[in-house]
């Protein structure tokens, strides 16, 4: 490509650009070959060294539209964003935080009755002794049939122990499902905080 | 190389040089190859963008030999903006300088344990 070609291809491909910028970029370029043959090079290796015209025209189209982007936030599109944001906000509100604090309170009941579990499953499971020392303390009745009793207290003891068992399964089911909810929460505002962050960032 | 990594490689060297003396393009162009090989004419929307953002202004100069040229010259704002990139390049090569050598000590250390 000559010089009279490559200036053309260029100047063809920044058609859209304002007249003044479009003849300020060829006029760089014009002085680039300009000064290029004087040192000795040909205007083919000068084309061809400058690279391709489509990649030129790119980026200079690229930074143009970025500049508009930057320096003139029209009304529509700040009234867009406001409204965006308080859509956000009210999204939160309706969709969010209630499901949220919902899901939190449940969360927190199913922890309380793991510890009750556990504490009752405990009580039986020592409840046999306790009664020794404390004859008022009630055995729950499981066998109810006479001079069974040795029976029942081996039923109340391995009640006991199941529902420790189950109360502590509960608990530990409930740590790793509080702390996935954790984690999705945090995963959930960061993605806010990225929303409301691109609206400013310049790009 | 990668041309995004390129872009902005591409910019700290101007600064660099428009820091040192105001060149006109060509100039610029010259110096940077001798370097690193890039694709000359993206230097001119660099520089076209660099103006727009008040980091160089240009002026026309008499040359000995032909018509006038187009020069550039950094502004206060240009020179902030240098220290700040040329602060990130130093700081980004010495990370990856660390890990590639850290590499190569992890390597060596696989040798002498076979």
């Amino acid at each position: 490509m000559n010089k009279k070609e490559y200036l053309e291809a260029l100047s063809k491909l920044l058609r859209k650009l304002p007249k003044e910028d479009r003849e300020d970029i060829i006029s760089d370029y014009e002085e680039h070959f300009a000064i290029g043959l004087e040192k000795g090079r040909t205007e083919e290796e000068i084309s061809k060294a400058l690279g391709n015209p489509k990649n030129v025209a790119k980026q200079i189209k690229a930074d143009n539209m970025v500049k508009i982007a930057q320096n003139k936030p029209s009304i529509g599109s700040i009234i867009g964003a406001i409204l965006a944001t308080m859509g956000l906000g009210l999204f939160n509100l309706i969709f969010v935080a209630i499901p949220v604090l919902v899901v939190a309170v449940i969360i927190l009941i199913l922890f309380v009755a793991g510890f009750i579990i556990i504490f009752t499953g405990i009580y039986w499971v020592l409840l046999p002794f306790l009664h020794l020392i404390i004859p008022q303390l009630a055995i729950p009745t499981f066998i109810n049939s006479p001079g069974n009793d040795i029976l029942n207290i081996l039923v109340v003891v391995l009640c006991g122990i199941g529902l420790t068992a189950g109360g502590i399964i509960l608990v530990v089911l409930m740590a790793y499902i509080t702390k996935w909810f954790y984690e999705l929460m945090i995963k959930y505002l960061k993605l806010n905080l990225k929303i409301i962050k691109g609206r400013e960032r310049d790009f | 190389m990668n041309t995004q990594f390129k872009k902005g490689v591409l910019e700290l060297c101007v600064l660099v040089l428009l820091d040192r003396k105001d060149c006109y393009g060509y100039e610029m162009v010259d110096e940077i190859s001798k370097n690193i090989s890039i694709s000359e004419g993206t230097i001119y929307p660099l520089l076209k963008r660099l103006k727009k953002e008040r980091f160089v202004i240009s002026y026309l100069k008499e040359s000995q030999d032909g018509p006038p040229r187009k020069y550039y010259k950094l502004t206060d704002l240009g020179k902030e903006k240098k220290e700040k990139l040329v602060e990130e390049w130093r700081n980004f090569s010495i990370g990856v300088n660390n890990l590639l050598n850290s590499e190569i000590t992890n390597n060596l250390g696989d040798i002498k344990d076979e």
